[in-house]
């Protein structure tokens, strides 16, 4: 019995965890502009068939990766500069219509490329283990390294660099950041950056278990978006915590209720959530945290 | 402020994405029978296949091995003089995108005959739509629920009741008593688990634990997990790739560590390009297609899949799977039976009940009674072992 519970519990962490970097890329760019961003899941597809695609053409497997990377914040940024920037009035309604567009043009151009069928990056370097009858996957390691690594690094980034204050007081005062001299272009492009390499990690670390498709981005987004909304769509901390209890959760009620239940659990918690508290799990709601 | 706006802008998020996931609802019209096409002119043969979502590991064989054949027919001169056009439809692996594109195959293409969908679910979708506009259909998919009772409909792949014999009839000689069974939450894992029950009466093997899967799925952990802890002696992963292979890769890194079989589903390359290793040692029942190289020299199936082997490969650069074999012997069925009738709907659905066909997947011999034409005897069991299927019995 404990085992199963055990063994469901790192299946959790483990998915929670892609779920908390996809929440960590939709806030950073929420805090900044007020976009809600429907292309994130978008952004985690492209990363892991491209770097299939690279990796079955013979490119080593760290080599693929770092391009996928470097590629999908790119296109992140362009889309940010070409798109978003251009919007005169930008409300989060319209945020939504134009991202919706962006998501559907991304689906499509890997739908044409890479054809209808689910690929998958090659496993990681490392080796399953077995402790004490519960199995762990190697890849589930590097799904819960590349969150403590990247998200971790992330909340750091915003504490305590120079370039992440700037983005706080981007998110806070923007009329008082742009007068104390903080480029709201330079803020609104570092955003997008964030978001599309933490969307291009969740999407390579999940790859190899969970394959990727053009047309997936759009559930795992929004289990990306109930996991940000659980954090308010301001904190960062909560936003994790709560995508870490949204795949446990789903894990649950998988292993003991009904499996086909598992997508229903993200969605009545989100409903619940904005009926109940709209602020999620941040404890001070009136401060903007990031 | 921030609370109330967040309050507003979520659900607007959630239903555009939604939206956008295929919660559409369908817009089926009226389905007036319209009247059959003339003697004259191009006969016109629709298909609707899972070309996108989760069946496109089937859908795009077929819609390949179709376009072939048509293009082959059409290099030969179409039938007696006339022209045979082709219409692929994608259903995006939908039930209401099979209904809406059979409707448009029946309303505006008035289409002589149809085949498809690939799966259970969205053939089960357009069945009624076939019957009420009587035109012929010829499913692909494997649920014996698709032809049941059914006039005008018809299908080519093998049923799944026998699939499952054949599992059974395996699991029996090897001694297993108790099974579990993880199958597919769709159409096509429909009603197995009754099967299993029934049949493995007879057998003395119980299904002890039942677990389910979207096609769509992506971690099977908690199904795996149950399945550890069960007292079976075997397991049937009941499935089409990549979830089913996604299912057996999870059920090897987990050390779930009974034998297992899985259903004809799978009968293609990218089980293996999907599970890779974890392949090893499944025991699958499905048509000849896969070991055709291993046949007896006699096979009455050799020659036809041999010849269907070697113009999809000039083709398409791939050998076919399984499942482009279903699509071939729908295609030969119907056109064999308009070169024999001509296209009146009910003339042609007539031939088809005594339709007879040496085929990919099976020598088939339609009835009234058996629309789906093809017995135990089309299946074998294979082996997986490194890439490839073994012929472990004919």
């Amino acid at each position: 019995m404990l085992t199963d519970f055990l063994q469901l519990t790192v299946a959790g962490l483990s998915q929670g965890s892609v779920y908390a970097l996809l929440a960590v890329g939709l806030i950073a760019v929420y805090t900044v502009r007020h976009v809600i961003n429907i292309a994130q899941g978008e952004f985690a597809m492209l990363a892991g068939l491209g770097s299939a695609w690279l990796t079955a053409a013979g490119m080593p497997l760290f080599l693929a990766i770092l391009i996928a990377i470097l590629t999908v914040t790119l296109v992140a940024i362009v889309m940010e500069r070409l798109i978003i920037a251009r919007v005169k009035k930008l409300t989060p309604l319209i945020s939504i219509i134009l991202t919706l567009g962006v998501s559907t043009l991304l689906q499509a151009t890997m739908l044409l490329i890479w054809g209808p069928e689910a690929k998958g990056v090659p496993r990681f370097p490392g080796s399953n283990i077995l402790i004490g009858g519960v199995s762990i996957r190697s890849q589930e390691f590097w799904m819960i390294g590349a969150l403590v690594v990247v998200g971790g690094g992330i909340v750091l980034f915003y504490e305590k660099s120079r370039w992440g204050k700037a983005l706080r007081a981007c998110a806070e005062q923007p009329v008082a950041a742009r007068i104390v001299g903080i480029s709201p272009v330079t803020a609104s492009v570092l955003a997008f950056a964030i978001a599309g390499f933490v969307g291009a990690v969740a999407g390579l670390v999940s790859s190899p278990i969970y394959l990727s498709l053009w047309s997936g981005g759009v559930l795992l987004g929004l289990k990306g978006f109930v996991a940000a909304v659980l954090g308010g769509f301001v904190s960062f901390r909560a936003a994790i915590i709560g995508a870490l209890l949204l795949g446990m959760i789903e894990a649950y009620v998988a292993g003991y209720i009904a499996s086909g239940l598992r997508d229903g659990a993200a969605f009545l918690i989100l409903i619940l959530v904005l009926v109940v508290r709209p602020q999620g799990l941040v404890l001070k709601p009136t401060a903007v945290r990031v | 402020m921030k609370k109330s706006r967040l309050r507003l802008i979520a659900p607007i998020a959630v239903v555009t994405a939604l939206a956008l996931t295929g919660c559409s609802t369908s817009n089926l019209g009226g389905s007036s029978p319209d009247d059959p096409a003339g003697d004259s002119g191009p006969i016109k043969i629709g298909a609707v296949l899972d070309v996108t979502g989760a069946g496109a590991s089937l859908g795009v064989p077929e819609q390949n091995t179709l376009n072939m054949l048509a293009k082959q027919l059409k290099a030969d001169g179409g039938i007696d003089g006339r022209d045979v056009e082709l219409t692929v439809l994608d259903n995006q692996s939908t039930e209401d995108g099979a209904a809406k594109a059979t409707s448009k195959l029946i309303e505006s293409e008035k289409v002589d005959i149809i085949i498809g969908a690939s799966r259970t679910g969205p053939s089960l979708a357009m069945r009624p739509l076939a019957e009420a506009a009587k035109i012929p259909m010829i499913s692909v998919a494997a649920n014996v629920a698709i032809v049941e009772g059914s006039e005008w409909v018809f299908k080519t792949t093998q049923n799944d009741v026998i699939v499952i014999e054949r599992m059974l009839d395996d699991a029996q000689a090897k001694g297993y008593t108790e099974v579990a069974l993880v199958r597919d939450a769709t159409g096509f894992g429909e009603g197995v688990a009754e099967y299993i029950t029934e049949l493995g009466a007879d057998r003395g093997i119980t299904l002890v634990t039942t677990e389910s899967f979207e096609p769509s799925a992506t971690d099977f952990t908690p199904q795996m997990t149950n399945v550890r802890s069960s007292d079976a002696d075997a397991v049937i992963i009941w499935g089409i790739n990549p979830s089913a292979a996604l299912a057996q890769k999870a059920f090897v890194q987990l050390g779930v560590n009974k034998p297992v079989y899985q259903s004809h589903g799978i009968a293609n390359q990218s089980f293996f390009d999907t599970a890779g290793d974890a392949a090893n040692g499944v025991i699958a029942p499905m048509g000849r297609l896969l070991v055709a190289d291993q046949l007896a020299d006699d096979n009455a199936q050799r020659d036809v899949i041999s010849q269907f082997q070697a113009d999809y490969s000039a083709a398409y650069g791939e050998q076919p799977n399984a499942f482009a074999g279903h699509a071939f012997d729908a295609w030969h069925i119907a056109v064999n039976a308009i070169e024999a009738v001509g296209t009146d709907a009910s003339d042609l659905r007539e031939e088809l009940e005594t339709a007879q066909w040496t085929g990919v997947s099976g020598v088939f011999q339609m009835t009234a009674e058996n629309h789906s034409g093809l017995t135990a005897s089309a299946l074998i069991l294979a082996e997986a072992q490194d890439g490839r299927w073994n012929l472990l019995e004919g």
